[in-house]
């Protein structure tokens, strides 16, 4: 693999109808301030919505940021979503409240990883950086 | 992967398509001179008129990404086919960006006649990215007619966009156009049209007379219009005084894009020999020798832009 110029573009996702922003805009900004380009699309989007702006944005990785229990419906959409897109190759990962005995189910659905409270931006952005998939 | 796909994942490939492309003009090299060259291969060949671009600049936090989604969903009602292009800063320490503006334009994710991106400003350290006009043109041979280019709101004279846009619209705040802000001109002197936004708020009228009398002292002063983005009020107004102002000025095309984007190019190259010199001591080593007058100074910014 070359080593990568541009940096590593990140849409931070809001899906479904949950106002808890905090810890998503701690992350839009954390990661930025590591380097990355950082999409953010704000509160209560759907999960076609958060599609269709990772395939224009062209993101390298759609972080889904869910606070309100709705995560096992919702996560495993937006994958089945990228991928009748073509873009399989992108990096699905989430954060917020999610239950320890709902992870299994969603890393099979594939989400890659799931990082709950108390993360740190560093842990989190270094993650990032080892797993994209694309050059 | 899936196999055939549904008109949905179809209408998503076409978008990813050229989402990819803008990526692969954002990194530049021969790759992006490649797909520059087919947009303008496959525009000469194409009937119709050229895509009207227009500029979108003014203060931060006036209404621009609002004002843009509202006169997008306008256009869109017209049955014209819209792309959005915004430009947020890059943290010159980071190299990161929080590109933010989608989170006020609604997204309509069943509609393939609208596209949006966010593009950072990467190294040209101004209030467009470099790869702007190279954007713009992938996105017109994509096949929409009107887009819009949201700058950075610098409150500064900004050359890229007025290189590129065959308009330029400044979007002010309620409280803009102050006198002295006026006459400092910068922005509004480069401005086709000026909007005073968020005229919900009380003082929008004001604003709206201030600039009017400011501008009415210069030449070919621009028309001052109001709306309230939020509320709808004067959207569809402000686009058709956009579209009269560009037949009016008959200034846009292609040929003002590809100018526009070789003269990103070279603000690009001088950008980076620069960054290559400080970074290697090239730089310091020159201003040393000619402290010391052991090398003359004519010559040495030609020998920086050489690499
Ligand atoms: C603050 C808060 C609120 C604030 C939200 C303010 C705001 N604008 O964000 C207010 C008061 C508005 C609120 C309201 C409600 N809340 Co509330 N709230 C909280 C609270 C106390 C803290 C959340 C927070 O901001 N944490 C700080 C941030 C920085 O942490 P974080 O979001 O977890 O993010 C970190 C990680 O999770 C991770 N991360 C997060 N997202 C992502 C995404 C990616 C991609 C990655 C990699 C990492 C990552 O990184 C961050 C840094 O470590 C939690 C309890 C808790 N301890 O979590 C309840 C909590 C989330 N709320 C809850 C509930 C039920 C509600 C309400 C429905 C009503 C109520 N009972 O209060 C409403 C609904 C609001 C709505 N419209 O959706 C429940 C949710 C239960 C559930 N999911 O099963 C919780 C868990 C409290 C509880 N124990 O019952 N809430
Ligand atoms: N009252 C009122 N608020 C508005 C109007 N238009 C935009 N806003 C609000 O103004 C704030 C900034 O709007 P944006 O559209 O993000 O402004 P912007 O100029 O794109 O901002 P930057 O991209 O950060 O420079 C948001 O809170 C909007 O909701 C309007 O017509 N009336
Ligand atoms: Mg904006």
């Amino acid at each position: 693999m070359t080593e990568r110029t541009a940096p590593i573009r990140v849409l931070i996702a809001k899906p479904g109808l949950d106002g808890h922003d905090r810890g998503a805009k701690v992350l839009a900004r954390g990661l930025r301030d590591e380097g990355f380009e950082v999409i953010y699309t704000g509160i209560r989007r759907t999960t076609e919505a958060i599609i269709a702006a990772a395939i224009e944005e062209d993101v390298d990785v759609v972080g889904c940021s869910i606070l309100s229990g709705a995560h096992a419906t919702l996560l495993p959409k937006v994958v089945a979503g990228l991928r009748e897109a073509g873009a399989a190759d992108v990096l699905v990962v989430a954060g917020g409240i999610i239950p320890e005995e709902d992870r299994v189910g969603l890393e099979a659905a594939g989400i890659s990883a799931i990082f709950g409270p108390g993360s740190t931006i560093a842990e989190i952005a270094m993650y990032l950086r080892a797993n994209v998939r694309r050059p | 992967m899936s196999d055939a796909p549904s008109p949905r994942g179809a209408a998503l490939r076409s978008a990813r398509e050229l989402a990819q492309a803008i990526s692969s003009v954002e990194r530049g090299g021969a790759g992006a001179d490649a797909l520059i060259q087919e947009a303008l291969a496959q525009l000469a060949t194409a009937t119709g008129p050229a895509a009207r671009v227009i500029g979108v600049t003014g203060p931060p936090g006036a209404g621009k990404s609002t004002l843009v989604g509202a006169l997008a969903d306008r256009a869109r009602e017209e049955g014209r086919r819209v792309a959005i292009l915004a430009v947020d800063p890059s943290s010159a320490v980071s190299g990161g960006a929080l590109l933010g503006d989608r989170v006020r334009v609604e997204e309509r994710p069943d509609d393939d006649g609208r596209f949006m991106r966010s593009i950072a400003t990467r190294g040209s350290g101004r209030s467009l990215s470099h790869a702007a006009a190279a954007a713009s043109l992938l996105i017109e041979a994509a096949g929409f007619d009107l887009l819009f280019i949201e700058t950075v709101g610098a409150g500064q004279a900004d050359l890229g966009i007025v290189r590129l846009a065959d308009l330029v619209l400044l979007v002010e705040g309620p409280e803009g156009g102050d006198e002295v802000q006026a006459m400092k001109a910068g922005l509004l002197e480069s401005a086709d049209l000026v909007v005073v936004n968020k005229g919900d708020r009380p003082g929008a009228d004001r604003a709206v007379e201030r600039l009017r009398s400011g501008l009415a002292l210069g030449a070919d002063a621009p028309e001052v219009l109001l709306t309230s983005a939020t509320e709808g009020s004067g959207v569809t107004e402000l686009l058709r005084a956009l579209d009269a102002a560009a037949l009016r000025r008959g200034r846009g095309g292609r040929v003002r894009r590809v100018a526009a984007h070789l003269a990103a190019a070279v603000e690009a190259r001088a950008a980076e020999r620069l960054r290559a010199a400080e970074a290697d001591g090239r730089l310091e080593a020159l201003a040393r020798g000619i402290t010391d007058g052991l090398r003359p100074l004519s010559g040495a910014v030609d020998e920086l832009l050489q690499g």
